[in-house]
């Protein structure tokens, strides 16, 4: 087991694309770390510079205590699991799970036993002389990760390794992944695109947009107090809402006034704050289970916007009302069982105590 | 389409190929019906069977060409895999490797498959002449050899290339240098394309006429066209040996073809449909 530090990492592709710029991490030993950002942020460039597959631009990547920018992949003691799966179509699960103890020379009896127990963790003792070709995704999935797990690395990293399975069996294996980083506590980094995969496996999520780290927390922090626009917008489903306006103080207090056209109290703890951004343009986050809860969680804020409902989407335990106040969209999230119906007009009640506020110039959260 | 019109086209299609088939085999066929005859037999009835049948033909032919056999399959052989060797790792190394000049080094040897192969023929006899190495064996292979290179390596780039990445970076954080790589991977995986590239180039070294020809002059390490040609005498054609000798010629590429039919196919339609 290992800690894997990136200091100041940077990738520049041919042509000065910056893939990554400047990246600090540090993941402690036994962490399970996922970097989540859409398609093209450098997630996957990271964990492939921690790999040893792509070179480091700039700054230092650590496996252990020992700096490993000039490495060999075959000398850096961590194991990957790809997207793709990357099994040897030519070699049975059991070759394919030997390879890489082939090639160092592990002797035979140690080979086997160490097959034979992962094979058992995994469910894929009746597999181990079958091909590749003759197995589901999700077995191939679970080879994949098996052939990984024999190995004994520092260091596991997955590359969007749920991303090619059905919903029902992403989160089958999504459980299990949980359950292996339990068993076996060996440091994990992942790689997803796939928010709910990064806040039900991370010990800490890293949020990544750009080639840049938007913020590194436990997933519950990341929930609750986004850093910027960017990861409020992109950690939650649904997505949080926005509401473009200004701050108003008075003698009365301070006040969010909306530019779709309604005003929202301020609470006393975040009145203070926002004092100094009277007359500047500042936009306000509310989650879509924070506007239209039920009564008695409406205390005291007195706010209701309102709205007129589009459409009505039924989640079984939950719906989502998505409104319209004013030219602004809006989402909420209610149980189930309150009626909606489209084009209904309605006042959805909002929880101030868990409205954020975001400089619009500068797009981070005020604390 | 009724059954009655599908049948008709069925019957039109096969027809066709038979008459293909025929078209190529009748040659085959006569060859093989001549070399039981003796002259006298052949004057009469060149294309017909007549009796009685000379087997000993064959035993001539033998006695003839055996050696010129001998000598073939060493040289093809050697061929084949002098040139598959570098072929396979030069082809990996465009394939998985960045490294300047990468692209005009491609291009220069893309270049070389249009130069027609007679062009080098008198500089290579002056080469081979020089280095002291003219009516070597080995020569002759490392010709065919460095013949066959560009093809080979241009066939091969491509099929690795097609090959997923993703396999070689599991290989490569799995602990498998790129020789390893080659050996359990590319090998494995590309062994219909590798068996087809092997087939034509033994084909191509085997059926090579002018470079033994002109590299080989002892007579003793000759190789069967040119063997062939010899049975042609100047005066008296003995065309019962000759024909035998002909058909015992063809029985190894015959058996080649029998044992190795479904791998050229497959190699044939390599990359056509990606798998």
């Amino acid at each position: 087991m290992a800690r894997v530090a990136l200091e100041n990492v940077s990738k520049l592709y041919p042509g000065n694309v910056k893939a990554v710029d400047k990246l600090t991490l540090e993941v402690r030993d036994g962490e399970f770390v996922v970097l989540v950002g859409p398609s093209g942020c450098g997630k996957s460039t990271i964990l492939r510079m921690i790999a040893g597959l792509e070179d480091v631009t700039s700054g230092t990547v650590t496996i252990g205590q020992r700096v490993v920018n000039d490495v060999q992949p075959k000398d850096r003691d961590i194991a990957m699991v790809f997207q793709n799966y990357a099994l040897y179509p030519h070699m049975t699960v059991r070759q394919n799970m030997a390879f890489a103890l082939k090639l160092r020379k592990v002797g035979k009896e140690e080979t086997e036993s160490r097959i034979r127990a992962t094979a058992d963790m995994l469910g894929l003792s009746e597999l181990l002389d079958r091909l590749p070709k003759a197995l589901s995704g999700g077995q191939r999935q679970r080879v994949a990760v098996g052939r990984a797990i024999v190995r004994q690395p520092a260091a596991f990293l997955f590359d969007e390794p749920l991303s090619n399975l059905d919903a029902k069996l992403r989160v089958q294996m999504r459980l299990e992944l949980a359950r292996l980083h339990n068993r076996l506590g060996t440091t994990m980094i992942y790689v997803t695109h796939d928010q709910a995969e990064a806040m039900t496996l991370g010990d800490r999520i890293v949020v990544m947009d750009d080639g840049v780290v938007r913020q590194i927390a436990a997933p519950t922090e990341l929930y609750d107090s986004p850093a910027d626009l960017f990861v409020a917008g992109f950690i939650g489903v649904p997505q949080m809402n926005f509401f473009a306006g200004t701050i108003e103080a008075s003698a009365t207090g301070v006040c969010f006034r909306a530019d779709a056209g309604f005003e929202l109290p301020v609470s006393a703890e975040m009145a203070g704050r926002l004092t100094a951004y009277a007359g500047k343009p500042v936009t306000l986050g509310l989650r879509p289970e924070h506007i239209g809860v039920s009564e008695s969680e409406q205390r005291g804020s007195g706010l209701r916007i309102p709205a007129v409902v589009d459409v009505v989407e039924a989640m079984g335990s939950e719906s989502y009302i998505h409104l319209h106040t004013g030219n602004t969209s809006f989402v909420s999230r209610v149980d189930a069982h309150r009626r909606f119906e489209p084009g209904q007009e309605c006042l959805q009640a909002v929880f101030v105590e868990k409205a954020h506020f975001f400089d619009t110039a500068t797009e981070r959260r005020i604390e | 389409m009724s059954s009655k019109q599908a049948k008709r086209a069925e019957i039109g299609k096969h027809t066709l190929v038979v008459l293909v088939l025929l078209f190529a085999f009748i040659p085959l066929l006569i060859t093989f019906v001549i070399s039981f005859k003796s002259n006298q037999q052949f004057a009469v009835a060149p294309l017909t069977p007549t009796f009685p049948l000379h087997f000993e033909n064959w035993a001539i032919g033998w006695e003839t060409i055996s050696g010129y056999i001998a000598n073939s399959i060493v040289i093809s052989v050697l061929a084949v895999v002098l040139t598959l060797v570098p072929a396979l790792l030069s082809a990996f190394v465009f394939a998985r490797f960045r490294f300047p000049g990468k692209t005009v080094l491609w291009y220069a040897l893309l270049g070389l498959l249009f130069m027609p192969g007679i062009m080098n023929l008198v500089p290579l006899f002056t080469l081979l002449r020089d280095l002291n190495m003219l009516n070597s064996m080995l020569a002759l292979s490392t010709l065919y050899a460095v013949g066959g290179q560009v093809f080979c390596v241009f066939v091969l780039r491509n099929f690795i290339e097609d090959m997923p990445q993703d396999l070689f970076e599991a290989a490569q954080v799995d602990g498998a240098s790129p020789l390893q790589q080659i050996w359990s991977l590319v090998i494995p995986m590309s062994g219909s394309i590798l068996g087809t590239l092997a087939i034509l180039r033994f084909l191509a070294s085997w059926n090579s006429f002018v470079m033994p020809l002109v590299m080989l002059s002892s007579q003793y390490k000759q190789v069967i066209p040119v063997g062939l040609m010899r049975l042609d005498g100047e005066y008296i054609k003995l065309w019962g040996p000759m024909m035998a000798s002909f058909s015992i010629a063809a029985i190894p590429l015959v058996i080649i073809f029998l044992f190795t039919m479904r791998l050229f196919v497959k190699g044939l339609t390599a990359g056509a449909v990606k798998g």
